[in-house]
């Protein structure tokens, strides 16, 4: 799939923005604080709806505007539609194909992206929150029922913790809404750590291969998923039910206690080997980059596996962070089949044929010229 | 300011109401200016015997004007079914399919630990009562399908099942005369849930 063009109304530093791009390559030229990333991210956000650098949507708002607007028009397969999405201070909208879509999940998936960006890197050695998103934004964009039963999952989790709040200060004693709630949590949760699952037993299919193609044959990637309880993978879904409320059952003092859920899927985490090694803990600077690349690239194929077609790749910033060779492993690896935005401050010292070949854009002050 | 102070409280009045912005009420305002006199004391009068003649019914909870309500008092229904709803509007929307003829129960509300509203605060406390002095068989817990009618309709069970009272869920699925196709995939999956044989 690619995107044939961009219109950004208030957007950030972008008064008014139109562009047409290549199918193949398209490289974003300008000097620090232009306006590429915003470009960058406006391509995010019209996938996700959500921007990968914020969580409040106000800001992408142009100062002392009321509303901002971000329209494409997506090719996919042989169908033709435009997306849209629209920001005020009230909320916002998406429409897919003109009509308004309430439900995230009824929109999410339209258009697939997979953005590879300096914070990437935190993938690997930061937060497990880190990790837990990549692994449901992922999961959402091929499967959008997944977004749906997250959101369900959020929002008994909410309910029970408010519950154990009121617990442990004894202004409720009300022990049956509190295993009424457990078991709602639990049937989702279920559901959520089946599709993580299944979603890494297909990540790794596709990663181990690539890092081994990125390392020369010297490393070897292996990712491990850590849950919050015993659940492990291959057990069926009646297995993962018992043990979840066998779990539940036994931590539900230490919960009251502590006033908060502990055990869950918002609990868990991944951790990535190379060698047998920690990468997080023992890994250097550049294991940590090729790890987080290799599991970029493989996001690439599992989408295009799973969807049937590329997805489009964003590469802000970290181009020039890679060297020679990782750099054409990356090129070679994208080469004539994925749709492909590249932001840089120059294109010098890049000897790739594939960028010989893009469209330039050179960004300057919110404008933009070839 | 613009306005002289009776229809600057006539528009704030209709701007309490649910889905009423400043214009709207604006516009209502002085469409009552020029209403007929006795329109006008008609609507007045209807406004506070609403609030003033309707109560709660002191045995199932719904809207009325007589207490018992109609449903309670009236002897030809099934008193041995009861049909649990969160809303009074749930109550009419029951009545309107005229198949059902158990009685009622009104909630008013779901259970939210987030909103502070515990099984106290909805009217569980007189369901349970009701259980004990009634000689119940059946209840039909017809909360919303949404996580908070869910947890409502579970913690009742809960509390019910040890007495032996048969407690049953409204179905989840197809709305009838739909297509299949623009049903959302949550809908569809309750709805293979909860197929059955033919």
């Amino acid at each position: 799939m690619h995107i044939q063009n961009l219109t950004l109304t208030n957007y950030r530093n972008y008064d008014s923005l139109q562009i047409g791009f290549d199918d193949k390559i398209n490289v974003i030229i300008g000097e620090n604080a232009q306006g590429k990333t915003n470009i960058m991210e406006s391509i995010y956000v019209l996938a996700f709806t959500k921007s990968h650098r914020t969580a409040r949507d106000k800001e992408l708002i142009q100062w002392d505007k009321e509303y901002a607007k971000i329209e494409g028009s997506i090719q996919k397969r042989k169908q033709k539609f435009p997306l849209e999405i629209q920001l005020t201070s009230k909320g916002k909208k998406a429409k897919l194909n003109h009509l308004e879509q309430r439900r995230l999940s009824d929109y999410v998936g339209a258009l697939n992206v997979v953005m590879f960006a300096p914070e990437d890197l935190n993938l690997v050695k930061g937060s497990p929150q880190i990790r837990r998103r990549f692994i449901d934004m992922e999961i959402g964009q091929i499967q959008p029922v997944y977004i749906y039963h997250l959101g369900q999952y959020q929002k008994i989790l909410k309910q029970r913790n408010h519950l154990l709040k009121q617990l442990q200060r004894n202004h409720s004693k009300d022990r049956v809404m509190l295993k009424v709630l457990t078991e709602q949590l639990i049937e989702h949760a279920v559901i959520l750590v089946e599709r993580r699952f299944g979603f890494l037993q297909l990540l790794r299919k596709w990663a181990g291969p690539i890092h081994q193609g990125i390392s020369r044959g010297m490393e070897q990637l292996e990712i491990i998923y850590h849950p919050s309880t015993d659940v492990s993978e291959g057990q069926n879904r009646e297995k993962l039910l018992n043990i979840y409320y066998e779990q539940f059952e036994q931590m539900e003092d230490k919960e009251i206690e502590r006033g908060s859920t502990l055990l869950g899927p918002h609990r868990d985490d991944l951790t990535f080997f190379v060698n047998g090694k920690d990468v997080q803990t023992y890994g250097s600077q550049g294991q940590q980059r090729t790890t987080a690349l290799s599991l970029k690239l493989a996001e690439i194929e599992l989408i295009n596996n799973e969807v049937g077609e590329y997805p489009v790749l964003l590469l802000d910033d970290v181009l020039s962070e890679l060297d020679d060779f990782r750099q054409s492993h990356l090129l070679n690896t994208i080469q004539g089949k994925v749709q492909t935005f590249v932001s840089t401050t120059s294109v010098e010292g890049i000897n790739h044929e594939t960028i010989k070949q893009a469209e330039l854009f050179r960004v300057s002050h919110g404008e933009i010229g070839c | 300011m613009y306005y002289p102070e009776p229809i600057s409280k006539l528009i704030d009045s209709f701007t309490k109401l649910p889905g009423i912005g400043p214009k709207t009420a604006v516009r209502l305002a002085f469409f009552v200016l020029n209403m007929k006199e006795d329109d006008v004391l008609d609507f007045a009068k209807s406004l506070v015997s609403a609030k003033r003649e309707l109560t709660h019914c002191s045995v199932c909870g719904h809207i009325t004007d007589v207490d018992p309500c109609s449903i309670c008092q009236d002897e030809s229904r099934d008193s041995s079914i009861i049909c649990v709803v969160q809303d009074p509007k749930d109550v009419i929307a029951m009545e309107k399919m005229k198949e059902f003829s158990g009685r009622y129960h009104v909630l008013h509300g779901a259970i939210s630990p987030m909103d502070g509203i515990g099984p106290e605060d909805i009217n569980v406390p007189g369901l349970l009562s009701r259980l004990k002095d009634e000689a119940v068989e059946e209840l039909i817990l017809a909360t919303n399908p949404n996580i908070e009618g869910e947890a409502t309709a579970m913690y009742i069970s809960r509390l019910v099942k040890p007495s032996g009272i048969k407690t049953t869920r409204i179905a989840h699925g197809l709305p009838m005369g739909g297509d299949l196709e623009y049903a959302d995939e949550v809908t569809l999956s309750k709805a293979m849930e909860g197929r059955r044989e033919l």
